[in-house]
């Protein structure tokens, strides 16, 4: 039967997956290996920082077992989003470590790398040209300024130039910012199967086993793609997919169960039908792609907003824990005395873990007065010593606040361990989340091929 | 007399929340039969109002809120009060949001 069989390994590269499912999933002839590798999903830091999320040893190990089988096998390896951000900075990484892998396992290939950083000076001609582009988050449209103020942009590509590649005979793709579906629906749409169907599948296999039952996103998964459907089965032979776990999927981390946007269009999914085709296997059909008249790539960048410092404290006493309002107000008073917060602009928070720390307003049970409560205390300033000082002197005024009642006066706060201050480091918001519209879908996304020989 | 109300974790196997990109959490309530996952969508619990009632937000702030008869679920998105790790965030993955929507009350 014609069909591109594709297996994704993990959810997410570098946590890791369960090699038993892996080698069973590569033992069903699959066409190609698609890894997603980013995401916005850990937050600014990783963009403003222009940093991967997991230590280059996480990354490096995922590599060898998926390049391994993809050389040995003979098919393609197509990796999204290396690293994170997908910015030049992390794709060079991911290219070096493809480079070092190589090395070590003494393997051959054509090696595609895609970058999805946009060039500044290009990005501002756009706005230029179209007028500030439109927010999909922020609260304001791109501007010039807003580009310069922060750090790496990247769009997010769609899976033409993951097709471009392959057509052009890539062993191995790293690309990145991806949409993470595209990494999957490349080669059947370059093989002529439905974009629709194609994507959909995509969206199904980028988080791997999160559509199994029991769900696990380091349980590899497999999809067909054939003429009028798709199935989906995990790798791991004790693990099913059920109508209800892959429908139930579609509408993970995405915002509208029935439309989703994606590069240069929107998947409908109105029309999908979900069939159970064994125990194991699931089948859909009916999931359409409406192109957009004038397609579009998603931008994302992330704002440096100054340095962060913390001190982390316990508090059991009932008293203190009954009156921790009154004594924020207290220190905060004084800080404001000794730092001018509101009129620097700088940022200090009281996190009450046991209280609101994860809700804060809204919080349904805030009237529940906890037995203790663990406080972070946070400041954002311009530079990380003045953070720092802002946090030690407010924990210095809290430690000994008087307040009403007071039973223990040797001090209000247990500490977990020394030193007190921690400086987190640089601070960032996402600030770009923009539309950006392009001529053609590989219009911002160069490829540069390379011959990779040990 | 009508039969009294019972909390919606009576009738859904899920109730989650996580991040629709930096700017949005949205909500998966998902059952595993037909009949609660029915009785649920026909009682009007989940609406617009009651989801903006639920977390405190204006009405203007709940942008999806609809059925998922293939799935069996119900979903929910609203806009964050502030984008994923701004200054003001409490929850980097937008994943432990989901406690108001459990005590939305099911008309009996």
């Amino acid at each position: 039967m014609k069909q591109v069989t594709g297996v994704a390994p993990s959810g997410s590269m570098g946590s890791g997956y369960n090699i038993e499912s892996f080698k069973r999933a590569m033992s069903l002839s699959p066409d190609f290996i698609g890894q997603d590798a980013g995401s916005t999903d850990m937050g600014p830091y990783y963009y403003g920082a222009d940093k991967p999320f997991l230590p280059e040893s996480a990354y490096r190990r995922d590599l060898e077992i998926m390049l391994a089988a993809a050389r040995s096998a003979r098919i393609p390896l197509l990796i999204g989003s290396a690293t994170t951000n997908g910015s030049r900075q992390t794709l060079d990484q991911m290219v070096r470590l493809v480079h070092e892998t190589a090395r070590s396992q003494k393997q051959s290939f054509k090696l595609a790398v895609i970058n999805a950083e946009i060039d500044k000076t290009y990005l501002k001609g756009k706005i230029t040209s179209h007028g500030a582009l439109e927010s999909i988050g922020p609260e304001a449209a791109l501007t010039a300024e807003r580009v310069d103020a922060a750090g790496p942009i990247v769009a997010q590509m769609g899976m033409e130039p993951f097709m471009s590649a392959l057509d052009a005979g890539a062993d191995v793709i790293i690309a990145g910012r991806a949409c993470d579906d595209a990494v999957f629906a490349a080669m059947p749409v370059l093989r002529g199967f439905d974009r629709g169907l194609s994507l959909h599948c995509g969206k199904i296999l980028e988080c791997a086993g999160l559509s199994a039952i029991p769900y696990d996103l380091g349980e590899p998964m497999v999809g067909r793609v054939r003429h009028d459907h798709f199935e989906v089965e995990p790798g791991n032979a004790d693990y099913r997919c059920t109508t209800v776990s892959v429908a139930s999927h579609s509408l993970y981390e995405r915002s509208d169960p029935y439309l989703q946007a994606g590069p240069g269009g929107i998947n409908n999914l109105t029309h999908a039908r979900f069939e159970q085709l064994d125990p194991r296997t699931v089948r859909v059909t009916g999931s359409t792609f409406v192109p957009d008249e004038q397609y579009r790539v998603k931008l994302e960048g992330a704002e440096h907003v100054g340095y962060r410092s913390i001190v982390i404290v316990g508090i059991r006493d009932s008293i203190m824990i009954e009156q921790l309002d009154y004594v924020i107000e207290h220190v905060r008073e004084r800080a404001e005395e000794r730092f001018g917060i509101s009129r620097e602009g700088i940022h200090l928070m009281f996190r009450a873990y046991g209280r609101d720390g994860v809700m804060g307003a809204m919080e349904p049970d805030r009237h529940i007065v906890p037995k203790e409560i663990g406080l972070v205390i946070e400041a954002v300033a311009a530079t990380q010593d003045l953070a720092t000082a802002i946090v030690m002197f407010t924990r210095g005024v809290m430690q000994h606040a008087d307040y009403p009642g007071i039973l223990t006066t040797a001090g209000n706060m247990a500490y977990p361990f020394s030193p007190f201050g921690i400086p987190v480091g640089p601070a960032y918001r996402f600030s770009v989340y923009h539309l950006m519209p392009v001529a053609a879908p590989d219009e911002c996304f160069p490829i540069h091929y390379e011959t990779v020989t040990y | 007399m009508p039969a009294p109300s019972r909390p919606l974790t009576d009738y859904a196997k899920v109730i989650r929340s996580k991040n629709s990109g930096p700017f949005e959490v949205t909500f998966d309530v998902m059952f595993d039969d037909r009949a609660p996952y029915d009785i649920v969508k026909n009682s009007g619990a989940i609406s617009v109002d009651t989801i903006a009632a639920a977390f405190g937000i204006p009405v203007k702030q709940v942008l999806v809120c609809t059925p998922f008869d293939a799935g069996m679920a119900i979903k929910v998105t609203i806009r964050r009060t502030v984008s994923s790790g701004d200054l003001e965030d409490r929850d980097v993955y937008g994943c432990q949001q989901h406690v108001p929507l459990t005590r939305i009350a099911v008309p009996g």
